[in-house]
C-alpha cells in the first residue's frame, strides 16, 4: 500500500500536468472553434465542442491514474483551470469553478472505489460523470436551460462519447506508456508495471 | 485595474459574471461587455492584442446566436419556459447566448490582461490560504512553460530532419513531451526541497500584498451594488 499523503513531488507532479492540459486546453479550444463555426449555420455550433469535451477531463484521470492517491483529480484539475486562467482564456473567471466541479465529478467515482481500481471502466466513468456534473452547471450558467431539450439530449450523448474517447481510452494509454518508460516508477503507477531497459537522459 | 488586489478583483469579477448569469439579459451582458472592454484599454493593453483575442469569441458568439435563434426551449420543457425567456422570440433568445459569450469573456479578459500572474498567485495565497505549496507548485510549474514550448519545437525539429511529417498534435510529438515534463516534476521537486521548500515551514514576503480601501470599494460595487441592481432594476 502506497502512503496516502501528499509529498511536494506530488504536488509538482499536479502542476506540471496542469500545465501541459492547459496547453492543450488552449490548443484544442481553438480545433473546436473551427468545427463550432463550420456548423454556425446549421445552428449547431455548440456541438463543436462536445466532440472534444472530454479532453477538458483528461488532467484528472491521468494525474489520478499515475499518483493513485485521495484529492488528486480534484486539485489537478483546479491548478490546470488556474493555468488556464493565468493564460487567458475567453471561457472567463469561472474556469477556476468549471474545473473544481469537473475535478469533483471524477473524484467523486475514484472516491466510491475507494482509490483501488484503476483501469479503463473507473477511468471513463470518472470522464463521464465529470461530464454530467459540469452539464448540470452549464443548464444555469451558460442559459443552456433556454435551449430545446432534444438538442440538450444530444449534446450530453456527443460528450459523454467525447469522454470515454479522451479521459478513459487516451487517459489509459497515456498513463501505461508512461508506465513503460519507467519515468513513472516512484509514482503508485509505475510500482507494478512491467519495465524494460530504462534509457537515462546521460546514457 | 491594474493596481487592485488580484484576490478581490477574482472575487469582484466572478460576482458580476453570476449576476449576469441570473440575470439573464442580452443589454446587461453588452454593457458588461463594453465596460471590460474600457477597463481593459484604460489600463493600456495593446489594441492589436485585444482584437486578436476577440476574433475567436467573436466567432464563438456568432455560433451561440444561431444555436440560440435555432433551438430556443418551447412548452416541452419540464418547467415554465417564460420564467427563463425573457422575450420569448428568438431574435432574444439568440441574442442572449450570443451576449453572454461576449460578457463573460469580456469579464475574463478584464482580469487576465490587467493581473500580473506571480502577483496573482501570491495575493490568492495570502488573501484566500492557499497553502504555500499548492502556491509554490504552482509558480514552479508556470516557470517550466517556456522549456516545453522549446522542447515541443526541438522534438518537431528532430522529426523534420530526419525527414518525417507529423502532425501538430501527433502523439509522436506528446509522448516525449510528456516523459519530460514527469522528469522535470521529479527534478523540481529534488531541487525545491534541496531550498527549504517543503511547504511545511512558514515563510515570510519580502513585499506582502495587502487588501487596500479601493479593493473593499470594488468588492462593495460587485458583490453588493451590482446583484441589488440586478434585483431592482
Amino acid at each position: 500500500m502506497q502512503k496516502k499523503t501528499w509529498e511536494l513531488k506530488d504536488v509538482i507532479m499536479m502542476a506540471i500536468l496542469g500545465v501541459v492540459f492547459s496547453a492543450v486546453y488552449m490548443a484544442v479550444f481553438q480545433g473546436g472553434l473551427a468545427i463550432s463555426t463550420a456548423l454556425t449555420p446549421l445552428g449547431l455550433s455548440s456541438f463543436g465542442f462536445e466532440i472534444i469535451y472530454g479532453v477538458w477531463f483528461m488532467a484528472a484521470t491521468l494525474a489520478a491514474y499515475i499518483i493513485r492517491k485521495p484529492g488528486v483529480a480534484l486539485i489537478t484539475e483546479v491548478l490546470a483551470s488556474a493555468i488556464e486562467l493565468l493564460m487567458g482564456n475567453s471561457g472567463g473567471l469561472t474556469v477556476v469553478l468549471t474545473g473544481f466541479i469537473q475535478g469533483a465529478g471524477a473524484e467523486v467515482v475514484f472516491a466510491l472505489f475507494r482509490y483501488r481500481k484503476w483501469n479503463l471502466g473507473t477511468m471513463s466513468l470518472a470522464g463521464i460523470v465529470s461530464a454530467v456534473f459540469i452539464f448540470c452547471y452549464e443548464l444555469y450558467y451558460l442559459n443552456y436551460i433556454a435551449l430545446a431539450p432534444g438538442l440538450l439530449i444530444g449534446q450530453l450523448a456527443v460528450r459523454f462519447v467525447s469522454a470515454f474517447v479522451f479521459s478513459g481510452l487516451i487517459c489509459k494509454l497515456a498513463g501505461d506508456g508512461l508506465a513503460k518508460t519507467g519515468v513513472v516508477k516512484s509514482y503508485a503507477i509505475g510500482a507494478k508495471a512491467d519495465i524494460g531497459k530504462v534509457y537515462d537522459e546521460e546514457e | 485595474m491594474r493596481s487592485l488586489n488580484p484576490a478581490c478583483k477574482f472575487i469582484g469579477l466572478l460576482a458580476a459574471t453570476f449576476v449576469l448569469a441570473s440575470r439573464r439579459d442580452p443589454v446587461w451582458n453588452l454593457a458588461a461587455f463594453v465596460l471590460s472592454m474600457a477597463a481593459i484599454l484604460l489600463a493600456r493593453v495593446r489594441v492589436r492584442t485585444l482584437l486578436l483575442l476577440l476574433l475567436p469569441v467573436a466567432l464563438a458568439a456568432l455560433g451561440m446566436f444561431f444555436t440560440g435563434y435555432r433551438f430556443a426551449a418551447d412548452g416541452s420543457m419540464p418547467v415554465r419556459a417564460d420564467i427563463f425567456l425573457v422575450g420569448g422570440s428568438r431574435l432574444w433568445n439568440g441574442m442572449l447566448q450570443a451576449s453572454r459569450v461576449l460578457a463573460y469573456a469580456g469579464l475574463g479578459y478584464a482580469f487576465a490582461l490587467t493581473t500580473d500572474r506571480i502577483r496573482m498567485v501570491r495575493s490568492f495565497q495570502r488573501q484566500f490560504h492557499v497553502p504555500q505549496v499548492f502556491a509554490y507548485g504552482l509558480l514552479a510549474a508556470w516557470g517550466v512553460f517556456p522549456h516545453m514550448a522549446q522542447e515541443f519545437r526541438r522534438t518537431r525539429a528532430a522529426f523534420r530532419a530526419r525527414g518525417i511529417r507529423v502532425l501538430p498534435f501527433s502523439p509522436a510529438l506528446l509522448a516525449p513531451l510528456l516523459v519530460k515534463s514527469v522528469r522535470w516534476s521529479e527534478e523540481l521537486s529534488v531541487a525545491m526541497e534541496s531550498k527549504g521548500f517543503s511547504g511545511k515551514a512558514v515563510r515570510s514576503d519580502f513585499a506582502p500584498i495587502r487588501v487596500q480601501a479601493r479593493d473593499w470599494a470594488f468588492l462593495v460595487v460587485c458583490c453588493l451594488a451590482l446583484p441589488a441592481a440586478a434585483i431592482w432594476l
